[in-house]
């Protein structure tokens, strides 16, 4: 307690890859309050070549708006608080500026052992340059194809995955030989690291083989069953090798980890935090889930039973990456989005020229369009990698469909910073394609991963930030499962209000529907399903009522079907896309 | 305060590059030294081919055996086609080696035979002076002139005599300009160029082009394009901006290094135009950060419905505007030649330096 009142202010930032945000929290009449924010392009590149100074100019901002100087003429963070209102009693930082690992994956079976490396390996900032798996999947059979992939790719990582508990030898000590003389024959300072994580039976020779050939790290098997995965050890081996190797070599990152009273966090792990704080605050029965679409990365953080499965594509943001994406993939992969045609060749310029130009922020409507649109795919594709590793139990009624979602947080400042809550919701809901009731929150100041790093240590001021208003509600989403004719009835909802008046509503199959629950306004929500209609009740048919809060975006009934029914013709996809932007009046 | 990105459109400045050996090797410069643009700086071997010869497999002996069958040493040099392994005196029962190299392992019934290093050589990039050398890794070229910096970029880099093809910055590059005298040259566009264009700059062998905005459909014809093409706005039919235009048409017929090389994050490199140009004095390098946006300061708009126009700030309302897409953004009133001046998100704004 008497810890809790020294502590008058609390300063978070989070410097990202392009935008660092800064936060003041401060206790007034004895809970913790969001005060003021500010955010300025991140400063790890020339000519600044110091993050601190990113947060010092975030920092301005609230200092102007509040009158407080935080930081002395040096540029120094003043702390703890002095008189005269100058300084901050903590500060807490999250990072995902740095450069993310390079990683070479191996194992045997592609929709084994590499599934499970690279669910790891997407646990913490990397980028997979390469995978070899020795069913011949990836085309790397041979030893000399291997070692060419590995010395080509130049990773800082190779995590070698395979063989079950007692299951296979030859092919995994195969893997870790190509990795061994891949490794002696690059000398371009420091060789990779090679982290097994394969089947333990074989750690003695892998480390005979891997002796004098580089740094091996290993940890426990990450498939040890083919039904079972274990990800734990290889995920706290790489994260640690991200916060030595990459984070802890951003420019001036000794300077703001000095300022900070807890350890500095990479920012997709401190937002998972948070999602999984979230979890124990509500419905243990369904899970939680966060998105965070970043810069140049796109987070999944999910919470089943209290464990969290964190997820991050780290190639894919709304600046970086959307290019490749469209390369990759089928041109239409971003522009079926679009409620109005958009060629290729323009939608890749304009995709290129926000990498070029990553701060900036549409001014033209055909460009929003695309960048919610890449919004979208950056969450599905990242969703796509999430899912399948999820343990969701009880919460997962149809395996083919998003497991049932308590609270789903969307942060990100594409997100946060989007004209229109109701554009912001679609852009979930497309994504996403959620079921049952859930309640959509967004990040609007930025700072739920430095409250997620603040959770670890200081409960209280999470608790209270969140209860003072640090998320926003944005809607309230019920999207009824089940298969009907267009246009047929599938959902009666009746809403009584607090405080009086009472709406009644008939949904259709394939409607999308806004119903009045303005931010702040508390009702009871009645469910009244077709037969075989499962609105997050219990079951298919089931009726209830539910106790639901407003929010930006209202009360959205998303009754378009699962999955999300998307025309294989451009033309009637662009008019069901306008017509379903028009619906929620984005 | 806001601290926008910055764009060097400077018409005299310090120009210091760094030339940086991806590899240790051996430098060839000293301190002060005068270099020229095409002078080998800096010098390494990157790694060769190699071939892995599964000899057990390959003669069907047991891993056992191969150590009898090998006609080669660890360390040996060896021809393509030579004999490296043989079982017994028949021909069909023998490893040839497929490259010539040298045997660098031996073991488990095999052989890695790994061809000898490619060598890179790392040249000067501009007329300068040699300011600093960086041990077993390069040197850093100082040089005075000036620099404009360029949005996007594809290519090396290369050196030649400008050659302003267009009028105006609206005017895009045509084919039909593009005769025998651009030979050796770095040509000047504005607005954009079309295809024909680019096919005819290839043809008669241009050393590089600079262009306001790049049309999106030719960017998969500009990435097989043997000369760097900087892009000084972004992707797009977009005129090139009016001081870029005018500081490169100033310099018609002179002598610049180009690169269209670029890294848009973790180590920015920006594609650029350096033309060098003698100074009495040192002039100030610009690589420090600059001072806050101000009102006065000279900005370049990156963004849709303005991308290109360059203006001065005239005010740094205190809140927040609406925007066209509906957003609200902190932002400045930018003079650019309009009635009126124009709102502009600050994110959407580059100081002009």
């Amino acid at each position: 307690m008497a810890e809790e009142e020294r502590i008058g202010s609390i300063l978070l930032a989070d410097c990202g890859t392009v935008t660092t945000k800064a936060v003041l929290l401060e206790r007034v009449a004895g809970q913790y309050r969001f005060v003021a924010r500010g955010e300025a392009p991140t400063t790890a590149e020339p000519p600044w070549s110091d993050v601190a100074a990113g947060i010092r100019h975030a920092v301005e901002q609230i200092s102007e708006a509040t009158g407080q100087h935080l930081f002395d003429s040096d540029g120094n963070l003043i702390s703890p608080a002095s008189a005269g209102r100058q300084g901050v009693d903590a500060f807490a930082a999250t990072v995902s500026a740095s450069q993310p690992l390079q990683v070479v994956l191996g194992g045997l079976v592609h929709d084994l052992s590499v599934a499970s490396a690279e669910r790891a390996v997407a646990s913490t900032y990397s980028l997979v340059k390469a995978t070899l798996a020795a069913d011949g999947r990836e085309g790397a059979s041979s030893e000399e194809e291997r070692v060419r992939t590995i010395r080509n790719a130049a990773p800082d990582v190779i995590c070698i995955a395979g063989g079950v508990e007692g299951g296979a030898t030859t092919p995994v000590l195969e893997l870790v030989e190509s990795a061994a003389l891949a490794c002696s024959m690059m000398d371009t300072g420091t060789p990779p690291r090679v982290l097994y994580m394969g089947n333990s039976q074989l750690r003695q020779q892998v480390v005979q083989i891997m002796e004098g050939q580089g740094e091996l790290r290993v940890t426990d098997n990450v498939r040890p069953t083919p039904t079972e995965e274990n990800l734990v050890g290889a995920q706290t081996e790489l994260d640690a090798l991200y916060v030595q190797d990459k984070m802890g070599r951003l420019p001036g990152i000794g300077a703001v980890s000095g300022w900070a009273s807890v350890p500095l966090t990479p920012t997709a792990r401190a937002f998972g935090r948070l999602i999984q704080y979230l979890w124990h605050l509500g419905d243990p029965s369904k899970g939680v889930l966060g998105v965070d679409v970043g810069a140049a990365n796109t987070t999944v953080a999910a919470a089943f039973g209290g464990q969290l499965f964190l997820t991050i594509r780290g190639d894919l943001g709304m600046a970086f990456g959307g290019e490749q994406l469209l390369q990759k993939r089928d041109d239409e992969t971003v522009t079926r989005w679009l409620p109005e045609p958009l060629s290729s060749d323009e939608a890749r310029g304009m995709l290129i020229n926000k990498e070029l130009r990553p701060t900036s922020i549409p001014q033209d409507v055909r460009e929003l369009r695309l960048e919610q649109a890449l919004a979208r795919e950056a969450l599905r594709t990242t969703l796509g990698i999430a899912h399948p590793g999820w343990k969701p139990g009880a919460a997962q009624p149809y395996s083919q469909f998003l497991p049932l979602c308590d609270t789903i947080v969307v942060s990100g400042g594409a997100l946060a910073h989007a004209p229109y809550p109701a554009q912001v919701a679609l852009i979930v809901l497309d994504a996403l394609e959620p079921i049952g009731i859930s309640t959509l929150v967004l990040d609007v100041y930025g700072m739920a991963p430095a409250l997620g790093s603040v959770a670890a240590v200081k409960p209280l001021a999470a608790v209270e930030a969140l209860d003072n208003g640090a998320l926003v509600n944005l809607a309230t989403v019920v999207a009824p499962v089940g298969l009907a004719r267009p246009g047929e009835s599938v959902l009666h909802v009746h809403i009584t209000y607090d405080g009086g008046g009472m709406l009644s509503a008939e949904v259709h199959y394939g409607d999308l529907e806004v119903l009045p629950l303005p931010a702040g306004q508390q009702a009871v929500l009645e469910l009244r399903p077709l037969r075989h209609f499962d609105a997050g009740l219990g079951g298919p048919g089931k009726a209830g009522k539910r106790r639901v809060s407003g929010g930006l975006a209202g009360l959205i009934i998303d009754a378009r079907g699962r999955p999300l029914p998307l025309s294989g013709k451009p033309e009637q996809r662009q008019a069901h896309m306008q017509q379903w932007l028009q619906a929620v009046g984005g | 305060m806001a601290y926008p990105f910055e764009t060097q459109v400077t018409p005299l400045t310090t120009i210091r590059r760094e030339r940086i050996l991806p590899v240790p090797g051996d430098v060839l410069v000293r301190i002060g030294e005068r270099v020229e643009p095409t002078q080998v700086v800096a010098r390494a071997d990157l790694p060769g081919d190699f071939r892995i010869l599964h000899i057990a497999h390959s003669l069907g002996v047991p891993v056992s055996r191969v150590k009898r069958c090998l006609q080669v040493n660890l360390g040996d040099e060896v021809q393509r086609g030579q004999v490296i392994a043989r079982r017994g005196r028949l021909s069909a029962n023998s490893v040839k080696s497929p490259i010539d190299g040298a045997v660098t392992a031996i073991g488990g019934g095999r052989i890695l035979i790994e061809a000898p290093p490619a060598p890179l050589e790392l040249r000067a990039y501009v007329y300068g002076v040699v300011s600093n050398v960086l041990a077993h890794y390069g040197a850093v070229i100082e040089t005075t002139g000036a620099l404009i910096q360029g949005a996007w970029g594809a290519g090396g880099e290369s050196l030649g005599a400008l050659k302003c093809m267009v009028k105006n910055p609206n005017e895009s590059l045509q084919a039909k300009a593009i005769d025998p005298s651009c030979h050796g040259m770095i040509l000047v566009g504005g607005a954009g160029i079309s295809d024909a264009a680019l096919r005819r700059a290839q043809e008669l062998q241009v050393r590089g082009i600079v262009v306001g905005g790049l049309p999106p459909e030719l960017l998969s014809l500009v990435a097989q394009l043997p000369f760097p093409l900087v892009a000084t706005e972004c992707i797009g039919a977009v005129p090139m901006s009016t001081p870029i235009f005018r500081l490169l048409a100033t310099h018609d017929g002179r002598e610049a290094s180009i690169s269209g090389r670029m890294q848009p994050r973790w180590g920015i490199v920006r594609p650029e135009i350096i033309i060098p140009l003698p100074a009495g004095t040192l002039p100030p390098t610009q690589i420090q950060p600059a001072a806050p946006l101000m009102v006065g300061t000279r900005v370049r708009l990156v963004r849709a419905p303005y991308v290109g126009a360059v203006g001065t700030v005239v005010a740094l309302p205190a809140h927040a505007h609406p925007i066209e897409t509906g957003a609200r953004a902190h932002g400045a009133q930018v003079d650019i030649g309009q009635e009126a001046p124009v709102f502009v998100p600050l994110v959407n704004l580059e100081i002009l330096r």
